[in-house]
């Protein structure tokens, strides 16, 4: 019994590109005569969901996940093949798209509920769980615009979570707010599929597929490469994602050519000495980066980027660090970059790699990468978002420390 | 906890209970019209939700709030009254000039009200339409319920004027309902074309203004039907609003029916224009999050 079924499906997107002097959605009507590039977003796609099922559908930035997402919540229709959708559908797509900030919190749960289908009278029944779920009883009269943004996404996900679907669909909402809701929202997620929920994960964090998905699709290119238990298809995934790509941080990098320098590899590793993609918060992490020079570089710097997956910079590893003056030779090098506690929150991170001349341009590198990804996993409690570094002492006899 | 309760009843429905969909490539078609409506009907509450906050937070943060809906109308009287009343001397059909504009005005701001603000309704919602399946012809539906809404609130100073000027009131002021069902039709039909094509060509949203403002002129709202030399009559009445404006004024201010198979032809061209228009919209709704 199938509760989804894709029935080669492909997407095709038509796009009229602009000239150079003509920005981008101003069009003029010379625009309809010009020929339309096509883009196929997915290309003969079939794959079926059984009941009570969570798949998981992971793949790079512009691989297709999206359109799968918009495609089965009907939000847009494929240019050819079918879909089979059986049973109550809720996608969590964006959570508190439909808020309007002037309407307070009870007059937005009535507006979003409805947006995803939900009768008044459904709503009213579960107004007071809804609430209390988000936690927000003593705002529930108070316009959302005076909401903290943790509010606003506590009410978003309390609302979608009480929609009680028989398949749900699941972007990366799991990813948003702090450590804690999002904990509260994967524990719901979790007690809808023991209670024999459909789910459909979208998502860039590896280490929550895992925990939700006994099943997952790798997708690239608008096709599916792999489908399998999750595991598996994880570890393909990361050998995948070990294979580098140019990437683009800080918006367009304008790289210098011929290239002087190029990145050729980015290793990490835990505390053990193994090769691995994935540290917990707060253990030590060494960074392993190879390249090769071909013209000799005076004052070099070498950079590792962690980005999140909606492409946020979140830190970065520079070997400027302490002001030190690098100089490359020609030749091929290694440089490591030793952190002795891993701050950042369980999620996973896309890591790019650059090579630049200290003073240019930021900009304007020799060489950067997308070259991996980093995936942190639950460690020391992160509340917020990072861990800093402490330790802890009583200072008097009053209390007994004792370690689990 | 409830919810989960509740799921637990959700997951243990009978198979034949649970809703099958199928999602195909959009093909132009009128047979596929009453599926549309059943899901319409479906997400009734949506379409009422939406409309009453469409019109709560217009008027919130606003001082005067819903009494806007009347100063609009009566203002515009008034300074219709001053200038053809005094100034011009149009002829009324022997009744206050104010009365015989405000009688017009009303019909006539509920279509530029509704046509204005449906027009931008899709494209000002884009975030959601991207975000979430709904039927989205709820969206220029709700603009044109706000605008329903303000023509009820303003109608209600209408049987204040009629009380005032001593007009009778008759029978046939029951005719109001089925003008204005057939004007509603005919402003839905319009709504619902011209804010799928505000999708993809954004022109159309500058081109409403324009177009309401000749259109205006070019019905019996400032002057009488009368003045309108007969050899032009035919092409005239070609516009729905002359036959819309000319009606109510009859049943309302002469107590006079309505011209019967006038009112009963344009309810059928109505209806006709509403199927066409509602059958483009959804066609073109399958892909209008790809471009909006």
């Amino acid at each position: 019994m199938f509760d989804v079924e894709v029935n080669r499906v492909s997407k095709r997107y038509l796009i009229r590109k602009p000239t150079s002097n003509e920005s981008k959605g101003d069009r003029s009507w010379l625009s309809l005569l010009r020929k339309r590039s096509e883009f196929w977003a997915l290309r003969d796609v079939s794959f079926a969901i059984n009941r009570g099922e969570a798949l998981g559908i992971i793949g790079h930035n512009g691989a297709g996940k999206s359109t799968i997402l918009k495609l089965l919540s009907n939000i847009t229709t494929p240019t050819s093949g079918e879909i089979v959708i059986d049973g109550r559908l809720a996608a969590l797509i964006e959570i508190g798209s439909g808020f309007h900030p002037e309407l307070t919190g009870r007059e937005n749960v009535y507006l979003n509920g409805s947006l995803l289908g939900m009768r008044r009278r459904e709503i009213s029944a579960k107004l007071n769980s809804i609430v209390e779920f988000a936690g927000v009883e003593h705002f529930i009269d108070t316009p959302v615009k005076h909401y903290s943004s943790g509010m606003y996404l506590r009410l978003g996900f309390s609302i979608a979570a009480h929609l009680d679907p028989e398949i749900l669909l699941l972007d990366e909402v799991l990813a948003v707010g702090d450590a804690a809701f999002q904990a509260k929202c994967l524990d719901r997620v979790t007690e809808l599929k023991r209670n024999g929920t459909t789910i459909v994960f979208i998502s860039h964090n590896l280490h929550a597929v895992s925990r939700l998905c006994e099943r997952t699709l790798l997708l690239r290119r608008g096709e599916i490469v792999s489908d399998g238990p999750t595991n598996e298809v994880i570890a393909e995934y990361e050998r995948m994602m070990s294979t580098l790509a140019p990437a683009a941080p800080h918006g367009e990098p304008v790289i210098a050519k011929p290239q002087a320098a190029e990145v050729v590899s980015l290793a990490f590793h835990n505390s053990n000495s193994q090769q691995t993609n994935s540290v917990p918060t707060g253990d030590a992490l060494r960074a392993v980066v190879k390249f090769s020079v071909a013209e000799p570089i005076e004052d070099a710097v070498i950079e590792i980027y962690f980005y999140s997956i909606f492409s946020n910079l979140h830190c970065h590893f520079s070997t400027l660090v302490e002001g030190q003056q690098l100089r490359l030779p020609i030749g091929t090098g290694v440089v490591e970059f030793f952190c002795p506690e891993v701050a950042l929150e369980a999620a996973t991170f896309n890591i790019d790699v650059g090579i630049k001349r200290r003073g240019s341009r930021p900009a304007e590198f020799v060489d950067c990468k997308r070259a991996g990804v980093l995936n942190v996993t639950i460690g020391k409690p992160v509340v917020g978002a990072f861990h800093m570094p402490h330790s802890w002492r009583l200072s008097n006899n009053n209390g007994v420390v004792t370690t689990d | 906890m409830r919810a989960a309760t509740n799921l637990q009843h959700t997951t243990s429905l009978p198979i034949s209970r649970r809703r099958r969909l199928t999602i195909r490539p959009p093909k132009f078609s009128l047979t596929n019209l009453s599926n549309d409506l059943r899901k319409l009907i479906t997400y009734r509450d949506l379409l009422y939700t939406l409309s009453i906050h469409r019109v709560k937070v217009r008027y919130k943060q606003s001082i005067l709030g819903v009494t806007w809906a009347i100063i609009q109308p009566v203002a515009m009287a008034l300074v219709l009254t001053a200038i053809f009343a005094f100034i011009v001397r149009m002829p009324s059909e022997g009744l206050p000039y104010v009365l015989f504009a405000y009688v017009a005005l009303l019909p006539w701001n509920y279509l530029s009200t509704s046509l204005t603000s449906s027009t931008s309704g899709l494209v000002s919602h884009a975030q959601l339409i991207t975000k979430v399946y709904f039927p989205r012809e709820i969206l220029p539906l709700t603009y044109v319920a706000a605008a329903l809404f303000d023509l009820l609130i303003a109608g209600g100073v209408l049987v204040a004027l009629l009380i005032y000027y001593r007009v009778p009131f008759t029978v046939n002021l029951l005719f109001v309902v089925p003008i204005l069902i057939v004007l509603t039709l005919f402003i839905i039909a319009a709504a619902l074309v011209l804010s799928a094509v505000q999708v993809r060509f954004r022109d159309v949203g500058v081109a409403i203004p324009v177009a309401l403002q000749v259109l205006m002129f070019a019905s019996p709202v400032l002057y009488p039907l009368a003045v309108v030399p007969a050899r032009l009559r035919s092409v005239y009445e070609l516009n729905p609003m002359a036959g819309i404006i000319e009606g109510l004024r009859s049943v309302v201010l002469h107590g006079q029916p309505p011209h019967l198979t006038a009112l009963l032809l344009s309810a059928l061209a109505s209806i006709a224009l509403l199927i066409i228009a509602y059958s483009y919209f959804k066609h073109v709704e399958a892909t209008m999050a790809d471009v909006i």
